[in-house]
């Protein structure tokens, strides 16, 4: 009898494995396909014949670093990201608090008005915005490209960590009122702690969502000093030279790279659970 | 070190009521213990004190200064949350030094403070701890620690021992009475447990609906109860309460008839009587019945008494024994005997 539960538990097991790993491979897929692009001579990959056993050259590998200012490209995605993350987190962590915790009138309206600003197609905005920056003399800059990752991202980094914030047990704040600790300390000490996971689920998912931001970076960034990876992808399928599929395929690649090591470090904080215990039940 | 005057309070929400009509004098340095059904208002109550909820109505006083303005960070009360409501991000040395940190105790006297309180509850192998790492009753030693690590004028204890085993119960009950005798601080206390309630308690509230039913020291609340609710809700087993009618001092009930009662009143009235003044005596008194129940607990022997279709309890001898559905006669104790109006549930005197 428990030999028997103990293997269907093995079988089950080895079932979970296979259903995953079949989920990881599919998920993968494409990336690794990227990756092979990228790793073969520009020759072999726009032959029409299937290619089983593709050689390996370094060819794109080098060709993006020399032709191409491609370390500067990525200082300017990584600059602008982390800048505009920061902005956010800055002024997200206040609002949601308030937005959780205090009530007013009209707070309900305030949320969803913050919201609503994600619902509007980014096209709409984007003249105003180019004359905006033009006129503050920030085209072409890094640090506009973070104003408007944070602006584009400020909506839901808000409305994230006000669901997080929500599931706080008010009773928490009230020890710590009872303690003799201000809103200020509350916030610092008790909320931002108990929410860290959500504070980095908004951020990586804001992270992510600058990574893959084009259409205002290329209103804004005119020349390399503002160029970002998403833009500088774009400026190889043209030129003289023709579509670059290996080079592309690599620097996609490396697009790609950041974002899942910042998520595969951080993924045991994605998942929720650190107020686990402090109150009963 | 406070005095505080609960006056004319009432809680709603909307047309949820909470608590209504809460007039409490506390005295300084007493303890005073809300006791009663879950969802009588309690915790509501203590909140208020606390400052954590505002009162719909009503003033808050503490040692003559009205409290209803005052932030509850500023009331210098010290609380044990019912939920426990432990900082989950800190160790529980960390929880414990919390409130030292935010009332700017000078930093070299934390350690000792902390483990001073830890020792109290006796947990200082747990100190390293997050609270996620600890069972339910170390987490509410854990809260206890964390009121008791300083000294406020009001403690609030809301149902502190509720989680803990009976043994552990009752050591800590006694640590709780000893400290707060030793250091003179006004505690109010809840609980459901009555036995915390009476041996804890200089006085006693009882509620029920979020209304006072009495306030009186644990004796008095025994003895002397207001009502039909505070009657049978204090006592182990409760009080016995039979309806019936009084007519010129006697009391009639099926299978029951007390006669020789000084009162002038009369009418539909309820007698009460405790098990514990009772006594199975073999001669025709007060009540003559059959044999319901024999449960022999060791020290004691409860009996039941089916009188007409009612259940009376009565605690008789440890070796009484009996044989179900024989008739028995039980005498009451004349002067342990209440009335009360059966309409009401008002006490009749
Ligand atoms: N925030 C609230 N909104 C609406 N009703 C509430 C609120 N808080 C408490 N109540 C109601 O007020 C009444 C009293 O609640 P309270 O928590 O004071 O009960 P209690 O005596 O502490 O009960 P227990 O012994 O179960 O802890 C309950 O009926 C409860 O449903
Ligand atoms: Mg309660």
């Amino acid at each position: 009898m428990a030999s028997q539960r103990k293997k269907s538990k093995g079988e089950n097991l080895a079932l979970r494995y296979l259903i995953l790993g079949g989920w990881a491979l599919f998920c993968l897929a494409p990336v690794l396909w990227f990756l092979s692009i990228g790793l073969r001579p520009r020759t072999e990959i726009i032959t029409p014949q299937p290619i089983y056993f593709p050689s390996f050259s370094l060819d794109a590998w080098h060709m993006i670093w020399s032709d191409w200012p491609m370390g500067q490209y990525l200082r300017n995605s990584v600059a602008a990201i982390i800048g505009s993350v920061i902005i956010d987190l800055v002024l997200a962590i206040p609002a949601a608090y308030s937005l959780s915790r205090f009530t007013y009138k009209g707070r309900e309206d305030i949320g969803f008005y913050i919201l609503s600003t994600r619902m509007m197609a980014p096209a709409i905005v984007a003249v105003p915005i180019f004359f905006l920056f033009r006129n503050l003399g920030l085209l072409d800059t890094i640090w506009a490209l973070m104003l408007i990752y944070a602006a584009i991202n400020l909506s839901f980094v808000t409305w994230i960590i006000r669901s997080y914030m929500l599931d706080i047990p008010k009773e928490l704040e009230d020890a710590a009122k009872t303690d003799g600790a201000g809103e200020l300390r509350i916030l610092w000490e008790i909320i931002i702690p108990a929410i860290l996971p959500g504070i980095i689920t908004a951020s990586v998912i804001a992270m992510i969502f600058a990574i893959n931001e084009f259409l205002f970076t290329l209103l804004i960034a005119s020349t390399p000093d503002a160029y970002t990876m998403s833009v500088a992808l774009s400026n190889f399928t043209g030129g003289s030279d023709g579509v670059i599929y290996n080079a592309i395929a690599l620097v996609a690649f490396l697009a790609f790279v950041p974002v899942f090591l910042v998520v595969v470090a951080i993924q045991k904080h994605l998942s929720r659970g650190l107020t686990m215990g402090a109150v009963k039940g | 070190m406070a005095r505080i005057e609960l006056k004319d309070i009432q809680k709603s929400w909307g047309a949820v009521k909470g608590v209504s009509d809460v007039n409490i004098d506390i005295e300084d340095e007493e303890f005073i213990v809300f006791l009663g059904p879950s969802g009588c208002g309690k915790t509501t109550t203590m909140r208020m004190i606390a400052g954590l909820e505002d009162p719909s109505e009503g003033a808050i006083v503490m040692d003559g200064e009205t409290m209803n303005e005052i932030d509850a960070r500023d009331r210098d009360v010290a609380m044990v949350f019912q939920g426990y409501a432990l900082y989950p991000n800190m160790t529980i040395y960390e929880n414990i030094r919390f409130p030292l940190r935010m009332r700017g105790v000078p930093k070299d006297q934390h350690d000792a403070k902390v483990r001073r309180a830890a020792e109290f509850v006796e947990l200082t192998d747990y100190l390293d701890r997050k609270p996620g790492a600890l069972s339910g009753g170390q987490r509410q030693r854990a809260a206890l620690a964390r009121a008791i690590v300083r000294q406020p004028q009001v403690f609030l204890m809301d149902e502190p021992l509720s989680n803990l085993d009976a043994k552990l119960r009752q050591a800590m009950r006694v640590q709780i009475k000893h400290i707060q005798r030793e250091l003179k601080i006004t505690t109010v206390y809840v609980t459901h447990d009555q036995i915390e309630a009476m041996t804890l308690a200089d006085r006693i509230v009882i509620m029920e609906k979020g209304a006072i039913q009495q306030i009186g020291t644990p004796d008095q609340i025994y003895n002397d109860p207001a009502n039909t609710f505070v009657a049978a809700f204090i006592g182990s087993p409760p009080m016995n309460l039979v309806e019936g009618t009084l007519e010129g001092g006697v009391f009639r009930a099926p299978g029951i008839a007390v006669e020789n009662l000084s009162t002038r009143h009369s009418g539909q009235v309820t007698l009460g009587v405790r098990p514990e003044d009772c006594t199975v005596t073999g001669i025709p008194t007060h009540l003559s019945g059959t044999v319901y129940g024999v449960e022999p607990t060791g020290d004691v022997t409860y009996l039941t008494v089916k009188a007409g279709d009612k259940l009376i309890e009565v605690k008789a001898d440890r070796d009484y024994r009996a044989t179900l559905n024989t008739p028995e006669t039980v005498t009451f104790d004349l002067t342990r005997i209440y009335l009360f109006d059966t309409a009401t549930g008002q006490r009749l005197r």
